[in-house]
């Protein structure tokens, strides 16, 4: 089927010479100019082939099945992605067009790049390890995040070892590199509610340990942007039980209170918003109801005068009121 | 008592961002070009359509606030050497990558100021070079860190000459810093500007070969762009940058978009919303029907392409709606549409008026893509960038003019409030005016473009602060203490709009200048206040004012007042302001 003119190659030796350029490049000889060509080239192909350009569609399902299984059968896919740093630019970005769009494909409701992933999960623990790599970084992070849309795929990333990494990633000093780990980490975090759940019952001391180190960062962003997904996390009806472990710890509620002081007034709102379950529980344990009743009458002084600004926000406005009412009505247990 | 203001009613147009970075583009696939607009009737949001298109002038704004990044030093140029130096210095570094630490950089001067942001040209001490440094304060402006993510991947996403180039970003304290080149020439609308300003320009700014050599780059520019999924959405000559050697780059694209209508989405409930700059825009992306693609572009382009003859865009002498209206209904515009008289632009030819035919064509798909436009004959006339050293470099302002600009656009730097074209409240600056020659006889408000431009540090300052409003909300933290001269009053008026929705009007007061009927009859004029409470404003600003000279200890920062223009069976209340308004005095220390 000449669609492409001249040089239209089959899928098979499309991905076998992508494969050999790959190879070229990775042994890093004296061709590897000429192999970076040859992989940049390779890969416009195939992106072509399967997005079409301007002049051409893409191609039919059959090719693009074929194009598929080649990509399977070689293990193309963590060739490239083991690669990723060498090749350029605009080829970094290729791969990751690729990649995804492969990984979206579906054959009625099976997704059969899923499947084959699921058998090669260091594809995963290299996209992960992409972190590691300032120039990969992102190019990685599109990948990721297209797989933490397959629970399938979450599941393994979530399970994994390699997954208490993306404490550290999220914490990186390049912005938009940490930026990225933190929205793949959300993503893992959030998506499937149910596995998500599962994981944080199951894992709840080492994760959360970990994640009380985000909550002290250094870094304003980090500390931020952290509290604002403790406070989703809890509030996450499909997470109650994690809540209920959550709000028992006096440690917790020290350092919620400590955030509600916060300088920034974007932490202190973020702070509020975990704050309020603690109090709004109704079965509160003995140190949660000291530390409150230690406080009362500041806690009630300090939440009158908190945020007082936000006049709008009615539903803000009405859990404040409840929290201060529900402050002042506490009483000690009678033993 | 401070009110958040609702930002939902602020624009005609609503749209959705639309570019998905991880999706390769495709115009009739990409599904996640979609975007939806709204018409809001006339008249009927109040303040907030004016602040409206304050913010749709976030492009402007916020882009502007980098143009003027670009706006650099001459002088320091000229200590340094000339661009070799940079270039070899660039060549010797690619060894150490572009540093996180804020230690490694020195801020020189300041080149824009925003309200979210303030850029500074910078000196990176272990490259040996010249970088643009945009501060933004993450803690003043309630920004979601996704949409911030977004458009920094979007710049980080491109390698390409004619794109502006994003080195890096770190988070210092609640800022984070973006470190940008810098592009020492200033932006194309600069330029323009001064040209008109220092020489006759009745028939045209820029000869063809000008406006050849600088949009074949930005049609460069462009086809990576759309080749990499993402459509710039504002094309025009103030995002258009110059180096010193003549290189064209785009610049922000969308690093503006958050600043300032950034929101925290998951709790806020509003849709990030994204208004272009109504005079550039495209008619699909006005009517928003089909939702639109990199076609708009060319839209775009082909107005930037106007521009750069007749120093405007072709409706800019008239207010967003007519803007609208004009772009949808009548024959797209041309050359000569903005044109005095018959003939002014005679010296342009056929190809350049049939390149821009192309362009403006109301079917987008009948425009051409910037790789066929690139096949132009028009494109033939483009020389090189040594050429454009003559003609634009050398002729355009002169630094210390662009950096004394920019330095006097503090926050509440001198100046008054001014209703623009876009129908934006924007502080115009005296200076400004001053150094205007006589031979430019047009008044103020007929000079859109120059309002615009001023639109960028203020305009936004006025739409942050409707957020954050009253709190004497910390300056972004580079700023120098804001210039305010002793005899000029920073005031706010808060009340209800139409819609019963709490809004704040901040304007100024100048003493000696300005009077209490005078602000109050200019708050009626703009739509903002209904005619009848002209006289209660007026009254209670001139006594509110009155009392600031009392030689009371403490005089009363603020005065709460009944309005006239109530309905009947309204309940007053002077704690939520129904029925009343407010009056205060703005700290801007």
């Amino acid at each position: 089927m000449p669609l492409f003119g001249k040089s239209q190659k089959s899928p098979a030796e499309l991905v076998r010479s992508l494969k050999d350029a790959v190879t070229a490049l990775e042994r890093g000889d004296k061709k590897a100019e000429k192999a970076q060509e040859d992989v940049s080239k390779n890969l416009v192909l195939i992106k072509n082939m399967l997005y079409g350009t301007s002049d051409a569609e893409p191609q039919t399902d059959i090719i693009v099945a074929q194009l598929a299984q080649e990509l399977y059968n070689t293990n193309l896919l963590l060739l490239l992605i083991q690669n990723l740093n060498r090749i350029d630019f605009e080829g970094k970005k290729d791969v990751a067009q690729v990649f995804n769009n492969v990984l979206r494909r579906q054959i009625g409701t099976r997704s059969p790049t899923v499947e084959y992933i699921c058998t090669k999960p260091e594809i995963l623990f290299t996209l992960m390890s992409g972190y590691e790599h300032q120039e990969i970084a992102s190019n990685c992070g599109t990948m990721l995040r297209e797989c933490a849309r397959y629970e399938a795929l979450a599941k393994i990333m979530l399970y994994s070892d390699d997954f208490y990494n993306f404490f550290r990633y999220v914490e990186v000093s390049t912005f938009d590199i940490a930026s990225d780990a933190f929205s793949t980490f959300k993503e893992l975090l959030t998506r499937h509610k149910i596995l998500c759940a599962e994981f944080l019952e199951a894992n709840y001391d080492k994760v959360f340990s970990h994640y009380q180190r985000l909550l002290n960062s250094e870094n304003y962003v980090t500390r931020r942007q952290s509290l604002k997904l403790l406070g989703e996390l809890l509030l996450d009806r499909h997470n109650f039980s994690i809540m209920t472990r959550y709000i028992t710890n006096p440690d917790n509620l020290k350092l919620m209170m400590n955030m509600l002081k916060e300088k920034s007034r974007n932490i202190q709102f973020e702070a509020f918003h975990v704050f309020k379950v603690f109090v709004a529980n109704p079965n509160k344990p003995k140190p949660i109801l000291d530390i409150l009743l230690r406080n009362q009458d500041k806690l009630v002084d300090f939440l009158t005068k908190f945020h007082t600004d936000r006049s709008e926000d009615e539903q803000f406005n009405d859990e404040k009121a409840y929290l201060i009412k529900q402050i002042k009505e506490l009483k000690p247990l009678e033993h | 008592m401070k009110m958040e203001v609702r930002r939902k009613n602020r624009g005609f147009f609503k749209m959705d961002p639309v570019v998905d970075m991880g999706s390769p583009f495709n115009g009739k696939r990409d599904k996640n070009c979609n975007l939806k607009t709204e018409i809001t009737p006339p008249g009927v949001s109040g303040i907030f359509r004016q602040k409206s298109f304050g913010t749709c002038d976030r492009q402007l704004s916020t882009l502007s606030s980098y143009v003027r990044a670009a706006c650099s030093l001459n002088n320091t140029a000229g200590n340094i050497g000339n661009l070799f130096t940079r270039k070899m210095a660039a060549s010797a570094n690619t060894s150490c990558p572009w540093p996180n630490s804020q230690d490694d950089y020195e801020l020189r001067d300041v080149i824009g100021v925003g309200a979210t942001a303030v850029v500074y040209s910078a000196y990176c001490k272990p490259r040996n070079e010249k970088c643009a440094i945009k501060r933004i304060n993450l803690e003043k402006w309630n920004t979601s860190m996704d949409e911030l993510l977004k458009e920094i991947q979007a710049m980080s996403s491109c390698n390409h000459l004619n794109v502006v180039t994003y080195y890096t970003s770190f988070v210092v304290n609640d800022e984070l810093w973006l470190v940008l080149k810098l592009l020492e020439g200033g932006s194309l609308l600069d330029v323009i500007k001064h040209k008109m300003r220092v020489s006759n320009c009745k028939h045209g700014v820029f000869d063809e070969s000008t406006i050849a050599t600088v949009l074949k780059e930005v049609l460069k520019g462009l086809e990576y762009f759309h080749s990499n999924g993402q459509i710039h959405r504002d094309i025009k000559a103030g995002n258009i940058l110059l180096g010193e050697d003549g290189t064209v780059q785009i610049a922000d694209f969308g690093v503006s978009a958050w600043l300032a209508t950034g929101r925290d989405l998951s709790r806020q409930k509003v849709r990030h919303t994204f208004v272009g700059t109504p005079c550039w825009m495209a008619p699909e992306v006005m009517e928003q029907d089909h939702g639109y693609d990199f076609k708009a572009d060319i839209w775009s382009f082909g107005i930037t392409a106007i521009e750069m003859a007749t120093g405007t865009a072709p409706y800019h002498k008239y207010p967003p709606m007519k803007v609208l209206m004009l772009t949808l209904q009548n024959d797209p515009p041309n050359l000569d549409t903005g044109a005095d008289e018959k003939e002014q632009y005679k010296v342009y030819g056929k190809t350049f008026r049939k390149m821009i035919i192309d362009c403006l064509q109301k079917d987008p798909s009948k425009r051409p893509t910037a790789t066929e436009l690139l096949k132009h004959p028009f494109f033939k006339k483009a020389k090189d960038k040594k050429y454009l050293t003559q003609t634009l470099v050398a002729i355009g302002p002169s630094m210390e003019t662009r950096v004394h600009k920019a330095s006097k656009r503090q926050p509440g730097a001198s100046g008054r409030l001014h209703r623009t074209v876009t129908g934006e409240w924007v502080w115009s600056e005296e200076e400004d005016e001053g150094e205007t020659p006589g031979s430019d006889e047009e008044a103020p408000d007929k000079r859109p473009m120059n309002e615009l431009q001023r639109a960028d540090s203020s305009g936004s300052d006025n739409d942050d602060e409707s957020t954050v409003p009253k709190e004497t909300a910390p300056r972004p933290v580079a700023s120098p203490p804001a210039q305010t001269e002793p005899n000029v009053v920073n005031l706010v008026l808060r009340l209800r709009n139409a819609r019963k929705e709490l809004n704040d009007i901040r304007f100024e007061f100048i003493n000696g200048k300005d009077t209490a009927e005078g602000i109050a009859a200019e708050l009626v004029g703009a739509g903002l206040v209904d005619p009848l409470d002209s006289a209660p404003i007026s009254v209670n600003l001139a006594k509110l004012l009155q009392m600031q000279k009392q030689p009371q200890p403490q005089p009363a920062k603020t005065v709460t007042f009944h309005l006239n223009s109530t309905g009947p069976n309204e309940e007053f209340d002077d704690k939520t302001l129904i029925g009343f308004a407010q009056i205060s005095l703005v700290d801007l220390g």
